[in-house]
């Protein structure tokens, strides 16, 4: 028997039902009026119907077609055509474009059906036929905002929305498709009402995107570069050397087909991060955290103030000649998801120098909480030992990660903990103190035979495992303590979740022509050059 | 109760109610039963002479030996696995223990509680004692005290909710 915690420890309006309304109903309730309507009710773009069933009608084509086509061939039914005997050539094509028809039809109907509103507080979807579905979802519940623009979609100039929440899954408001200009100015409002800002009552349609300032452009070159130099490499050069061995040793003829699998898979992992990470371009605004990325489908992704979970930044072994990283994030939106494009969401920069990363750090970061940290995060991505104040793994424990235990370590900072790791794979996880969700130490037997503890943190779904190991035990428990009331404190200050509303200015209005401030940027301390790192 | 020395000083923990470990018995004893009948197959088809050449007597024999050992071992972990389960309710947050060979101590923070639930077996209500379980956002946050008195879960329920409602924050 299971039973909810009576007085929820969230506001009413997360848990009393949840950041998103999901009401399903049968068939003949009538939908309901809502009660703060400002904007009227609106349905997606009439040719998106087509956009979304296009799959549908090529499968329909590609099974016919095959039929028609193994038919001709087959010596059975040779010159006779592909149709059973007595039926009639205009019998099956209309038989076809009924099928087609009837297709058109079911996406036509579930468009009509589909509705979409927007008003101060929430979003809300009404969609289905027979069994109705009406959604709503709190404005500043918003964890990230996509607009996604698939190829098919771009040649029309229409576009995907996609609102998400803290579920961690699949997206809480799809629209599909709109129209480019729309799906933006939607974007625009729903994030300028997620915000909190200040409208002109008299024109409240009149809102205008929040300015941006680009701070990083990938050119192609470097991520093909990227591609070529990644994992997939190795993978793709261990693979060949071992089937030529294998077929010169056992003298096979299968060496060439074998490689059919290997070159498919490998080629796989050169196009997705090719076509998600090419033309990639990182901004910040009042918004949040802007970025754009595609070679065929194109993805804009707008992650809100103060809504990464954690951050990590891994380096491969090739990419250490570039000295190049990759960072991606947990957000709550987002989700675990192991798809290629869910790990493309999920990425904040698919590869950048140090100093492109310590830019986007300083974005998700504003305040490090440091003087220091530009020698921090790069003693954090490439340093081992105690510099810069990381406590790595102690000597009498070396024998438990026996390459590792130098860059095993963590830093901590007024604002972020630091967590150091891997030496072919290197990787540095970042979390805010507010953002932990709860954390454990964790000792085993051999552990406490070598007095060391390993401590793990619990985040939001997504890439990033921020975890402690094999730290030495009294000071793991300094830190488990620390940590749990840095994040109290945290907390306690952390901004709230309408990041425009009681910041002492409106800094954004509805007002064209403004521009965006220069981004946050981390400077390296030139007064205490080489002076070790205080640990706060 | 015992202290051991992933403990931090200065801490109270509360024990779980007594009753859990004849709970963990029952269970223990019945699903050790099962396991022994189930090793114990090829021994008595072995001594029926169904299966006559396959099974060579030692191994007949040590099938049911090893679940034997096994399961006496984990008997005698039985009462140490409960006595090391403990909470501690802190100004912001609820530490919970666990473990013997294998320690954790987690913390979760009362404003990041997202709900609590209140779990009751059968054999849980005949000894009237319930399983309290915290959620939050994350699904990694497995914060589990088994063997509450009924009594005391509900007080840690309301309590939670009420600490939780007090130190608002979103995620």
């Amino acid at each position: 028997m299971t039973e909810p915690a009576g007085p929820s420890p969230q506001d009413p309006d997360l848990t009393a039902a949840g950041p998103v309304v999901n009401d399903r109903q049968g068939q003949g309730s009538a939908p309901q009026r809502a009660p703060d309507a400002v904007d009227s009710w609106r349905r997606v773009h009439f040719i998106s119907p087509l956009v979304r069933g296009w799959i549908a009608l090529v499968a329909i084509l590609y099974f016919v077609g095959r039929e028609w086509l193994e038919g001709l061939f087959d010596p059975g039914t040779r010159g006779r055509g592909p149709l059973p005997e007595g039926v009639g050539l205009l019998l099956a094509a209309a038989v076809l474009l009924g099928i087609v028809l009837l297709v058109a039809a079911a996406f036509f109907v579930s468009w009509y059906f589909t509705r979409y509103q927007v008003t101060d507080e929430h979003v809300r979807v009404h969609s289905g036929v027979l069994f109705r579905q009406q959604r709503q979802a709190r404005l500043d519940r918003v964890q990230a905002i996509d607009v996604i623009q698939p190829l098919l979609a771009r040649i029309f100039g229409l576009a995907e929305l996609k609102f998400e929440v803290a579920d961690a899954g699949e997206s809480a408001v799809r629209l599909a498709f709109l129209k480019l200009d729309d799906a933006t100015r939607l974007r625009a409002t729903i994030l300028a009402r997620a915000a909190g800002v200040e409208t002109d009552p008299e024109h409240p349609e009149n809102i205008v995107e929040a300015p941006e300032r680009e701070v990083v452009a990938l050119k192609p070159g470097r991520v093909i570069g990227a591609a070529v130099l990644s994992g997939s490499t190795i993978v793709l050069v261990v693979g060949a050397t071992s089937v030529f061995v294998l077929g010169v040793v056992l003298d096979a003829p299968f060496v060439a087909t074998s490689f059919i699998p290997l070159a498919i898979g490998v080629g796989g992992a050169y196009w997705s991060a090719l076509s998600t990470g090419y033309n990639f371009r990182a901004a910040t605004s009042p918004d949040g955290i802007r970025m754009r990325y595609g070679l065929l489908d194109t993805r804009s992704q707008t992650v809100p103030p103060g809504r990464v979970q954690a951050l990590g930044i891994v380096q491969s072994p090739l990419w250490r000649t570039k000295g190049w990283y990759r960072v991606s994030v947990n957000v709550a939106g987002y989700g675990l998801a192991a798809s290629n494009d869910g790990q493309a969401r999920a990425t904040l920069l698919p590869v950048g120098t140090r100093e492109e990363v310590l830019q986007i750090l300083a974005l998700v970061l504003p305040d490090p909480g440091t003087e220091r940290p530009v020698e921090l995060f790069s003693a954090g991505m490439t340093g081992r030992d105690d510099v810069e104040g990381f406590r790595t793994t102690p000597r009498r424990a070396r024998w438990l990660a026996p390459l590792a235990w130098r860059r095993n370590g963590f830093a901590v900072t007024s604002t972020a903990l630091l967590m150091r790791s891997g030496v072919l794979w290197r990787q540095l996880v970042v979390v805010p103190h507010e953002r932990t969700q709860s954390l454990s130490i964790e000792q085993g037997p051999l552990d406490r035979r070598f007095r060391v503890s390993s401590l793990q943190f619990q985040t939001t779904p997504g890439p990033v495992t921020p975890r402690v190991l094999q730290a030495d035990s009294g000071t793991a428990w300094e830190l488990f303590h620390g940590q749990a009331a840095r994040a109290a404190e945290a907390r306690r200050r952390s901004a709230p979740e309408q990041w425009m509303k009681p910041v002492v200015e409106p800094t954004r209005s509805s007002e064209p022509g403004e521009t965006m401030p220069e981004a946050p940027r981390y400077v390296p301390d030139q007064t205490r050059e080489g002076a070790p790192h205080e640990l706060r | 109760m015992r202290s051991e020395p992933i403990d931090p000083s200065g801490l109270e923990w509360s024990r779980v109610s007594p009753k859990y470990l004849r709970v963990r018995v029952l269970g223990w004893l019945l699903g050790s039963l099962i396991w022994l009948v189930i090793a114990s197959v090829p021994l008595v088809l072995r001594l029926t002479g169904v299966w006559e050449p396959f099974p060579p007597g030692w191994l007949a024999w040590s099938l049911p030996a090893l679940v034997l050992v096994i399961a006496l071992w984990r008997g005698v972990l039985l009462p140490r696995q409960v006595a090391a389960i403990g909470y501690a309710e802190r100004d912001d947050d609820l530490l919970v223990r666990q473990g013997v060979f294998f320690q954790r101590t987690m913390v979760v923070p009362y404003g990041r509680m997202q709900y609590v639930d209140i779990a009751v077996g059968p054999l849980q209500r005949a000894f009237g004692i319930c399983t309290l379980k915290l959620h939050t956002a994350s699904p990694a946050t497995n914060a589990l005290i088994p063997g509450l008195p009924t009594e005391e879960g509900t007080r840690l329920r309301e309590q939670l909710s009420a600490r939780g409602e007090s130190r608002l924050a979103g995620l």
